[in-house]
């Protein structure tokens, strides 16, 4: 507690002091993503057209909702590997549920409700393993998630024998792709919502402001009473149902289960968090980071594809991109101490 | 720390079962039950050709493997050791195309080049590496995470994702290809490798550091020891054992290939280090026993495949069975800690 008192009380006094210089270092990332969107729009002027724009919007939303639930373990100095494979399983999983309740004669609603269950189910499934594993056993989180990870590929690709899932009602489609709610497409208004509402819980909650202590000092949470299991394991399966709400948005887009859909999600979401500023450390970093982080990456893909760079060429650029915005931050910590 | 305690201090005598169960761990015994279970199971198992090809692929998993293990001693993560696999195959095939053309019947030359440039390749990555996190202290699994995306981008440009032919006859077949003794080169290689890393970690001071790196830092550094060049060195050995375990796979295969190595030779890489009981906390780990510990993963693979388990559901069994090691590790440490 008395850590996270000290950093409340010298944060304010620190900003009054250096304020112009401080409030630049604090605004390089938002700064850099507009330099970014304005020098590929003087390569190719469609980069800023209202398309293009809303595209970007879109493809940020998939990647931010991920970046979120990752932040979220990275938080309590823990990772989730197996945030990738698991978007597969579920995938897969949703897939099957409806296909199998269409094909049982069942109404549009219980279908709905069937791969909404089968979905979740497996998220907070895997989101459990993790956190018992990790929580319980001890084991440390790279491991364990590394464990998570085979286990979901397995279970993906056996579930689906290898091949994409049919089947999926259009309706699903509809209500998680192709609607609007708020004359916003649907899976922007998603992952706004999930955001305003994540944002207020690691700000506003007992849990929410758990999550930040133990980063900071799990030795001080525990002393301090807190059930650090407990909060430990509801993180993981936080983290794994977010990525199972990302992981139907992106089946409602496919419009079928696929077992390869994680791919690489978990290290893009990983980076993600951590380009916009969440500390791997632990203990910093929160919504704001984790949208930015993948704003910044999604514009930053857009941008090369619509400027036709090679696409080797662009997971170069990608990898240095996260070391540089890493090694920003790090500089940023250092000038604030 | 407690490693140096352990290696340093003799201990009492003790009967063989808790001596193989404490300082070797229940690994061997695992190794032997597994050998045992499908020779009697499945004849296959034991003939020649499926011992080669078992012995063959741990030798590659277990050099690359050495090389992360050193590093997670030292209390980081390589995850590039994939790229570099991949990065290493098509740079060598694509120079010793390139010096063939130049200098056509030159063997030695073609075959030297080749190899510099790929071992070359590890090099670059692992001073990358090492820089970033010594110098830079950006943490290690974000630098290496970086460079994986990099290097493998980095393979995929040169080839277009196109395997790269034109090695000499003298370099696949008589070198990748080749049998010594009856045993393919690469396993010569793994053991020279694991000997050269059982002697660095056990006899050198460069070891000795690594351990007391990984153990405590500070107490490293007020004892003096210069910590950035070490970790350095920890990421340099490691890519560089990359790059040569992706020259052996191309002169084994006959191309260069940027599928190689990838992702899941990095995570095999790491499995098999935290289950031949590297902690991931550092400052503990054998490069002997990772070696053990690659044989068991890649006998475990072949085995799940001769009993004709599903491949796709053979990922969840090497799920659990590093989630289960690791995690036994855990709770005998809180045990011994109690006591």
């Amino acid at each position: 507690m008395s850590d996270l008192e000290l950093s409340m009380t010298t944060e304010p006094t620190n900003r009054e002091k250096s304020f112009p210089t401080d409030w630049l270092w604090r605004a390089v990332l938002p700064i850099a993503l507009v330099a970014l969107l304005l020098g590929f729009a003087a390569v190719d002027r469609s980069v800023l057209s209202p398309a293009n724009l809303l595209n970007i919007a879109q493809q940020t939303s998939y990647l931010a909702l991920f970046a979120m639930a990752q932040t979220v373990v990275i938080l309590t100095r823990g990772f989730d590997l197996a945030l990738g494979p698991a978007v597969s399983m579920v995938s897969v999983g949703t897939a099957l549920a409806m296909a199998g309740a269409t094909a049982a004669g069942h109404d549009q609603t219980t279908v709905l409700l069937a791969g909404l269950g089968a979905g979740f189910g497996l998220g907070i499934a895997c989101g459990l393993f993790n956190g018992m594993v990790i929580a319980l056993l001890g084991v440390n989180p790279f491991v364990a998630t590394l464990g998570s990870y085979n286990i979901a590929i397995g279970v993906a690709t056996t579930l689906s024998a290898g091949r994409p899932v049919q089947g999926v009602p259009k309706l699903f489609s509809q209500l998680f792709y192709g609607g609007s709610i708020f004359g916003f497409p649907a899976t922007i208004s998603i992952t706004l919502a999930i955001g305003i509402v994540l944002h207020l819980t690691l700000g506003r909650t007992v849990f929410g402001r758990s999550l930040y202590i133990i980063g900071t000092n799990p030795r001080a949470a525990a002393v301090a009473g807190l059930p650090v299991k407990r909060i430990l394991i509801a993180t993981y399966v936080l983290c794994s149902t977010l990525a199972a709400l990302g992981a139907i948005m992106m089946t409602a887009r496919t419009g079928s289960g696929e077992p390869n859909l994680g791919g690489s999600l978990s290290l893009q979401a990983i980076a993600g968090a951590v380009v916009g500023g969440t500390s791997l450390a632990g203990g910093r970093g929160g919504v704001g980071t984790a949208v930015l982080g993948a704003l910044f990456i999604t514009i930053l893909s857009n941008g090369m594809n619509l400027t036709r760079i090679d696409g080797y060429i662009q997971m170069v650029v990608l990898g240095a991109i996260v070391i540089i915005g890493v090694l920003l931050d790090r500089l940023r910590q250092e000038r604030r101490q | 720390m407690s490693t140096v305690a352990a290696a340093g201090v003799p201990r009492q005598p003790i009967g063989l079962g808790r001596l193989i169960v404490g300082r070797i761990g229940f690994l061997p015994a695992l190794l032997v039950a597994l050998v045992v279970g499908m020779s009697a199971v499945d004849p296959q198992f034991y003939g020649l050709i499926n011992i080669l090809n078992i012995l063959r692929n741990a030798s590659l998993l277990a050099i690359v493997a050495c090389g992360q293990a050193l590093v997670i001693v030292a209390g980081g993560f390589d995850l590039s050791v994939g790229a570099v696999v991949a990065l290493a195959s098509v740079v060598t095939a694509k120079t010793m195309a390139a010096t063939a053309a130049a200098f056509p019947g030159n063997t030695a030359l073609i075959v030297a080049s080749g190899v510099t440039a790929g071992l070359g390749c590890g090099l670059v990555v692992g001073l990358i590496n090492g820089f970033c996190v010594a110098k830079l202290k950006v943490s290690g699994f974000v630098v290496t995470l970086g460079t994986m995306s990099a290097t493998a981008g980095a393979g995929l440009m040169i080839t277009s994702g196109i395997p790269v032919y034109g090695m000499p006859d003298a370099f696949v077949k008589g070198f990748g290809r080749a049998q010594l003794l009856g045993l393919p080169t690469a396993i010569y290689a793994a053991l020279a490798v694991i000997a050269v890393m059982m002697f660095v970690q056990r006899r050198t001071l460069f070891g000795r550091y690594v351990y007391a790196i990984g153990g405590n830092v500070d107490a490293a550094v007020v004892s003096g020891v210069s910590i950035q060049r070490h970790v350095v060195g920890t990421y340099v050995v490691s890519s560089v054992l990359a790059a040569l375990t992706g020259i052996l796979l191309t002169a084994q295969v006959g191309s260069g290939q940027a599928s190689f190595g990838g992702d899941r030779m990095m995570l095999q890489s790491i499995a098999a280090a935290v289950i031949g009981g590297v902690s991931l906390r550092g400052g503990v780990g054998r490069v002997e026993i990772v070696a053990v510990s690659a044989l068991f993963l890649t006998i475990l693979g072949n085995a799940l495949n001769l009993l004709h388990v599903d491949s796709r559901l053979q990922p969840v069994f090497l799920g659990i069975i590093m989630v289960a090691a690791v995690a036994l590790d855990e709770l005998s440490r809180r045990s011994k800690a109690r006591v």
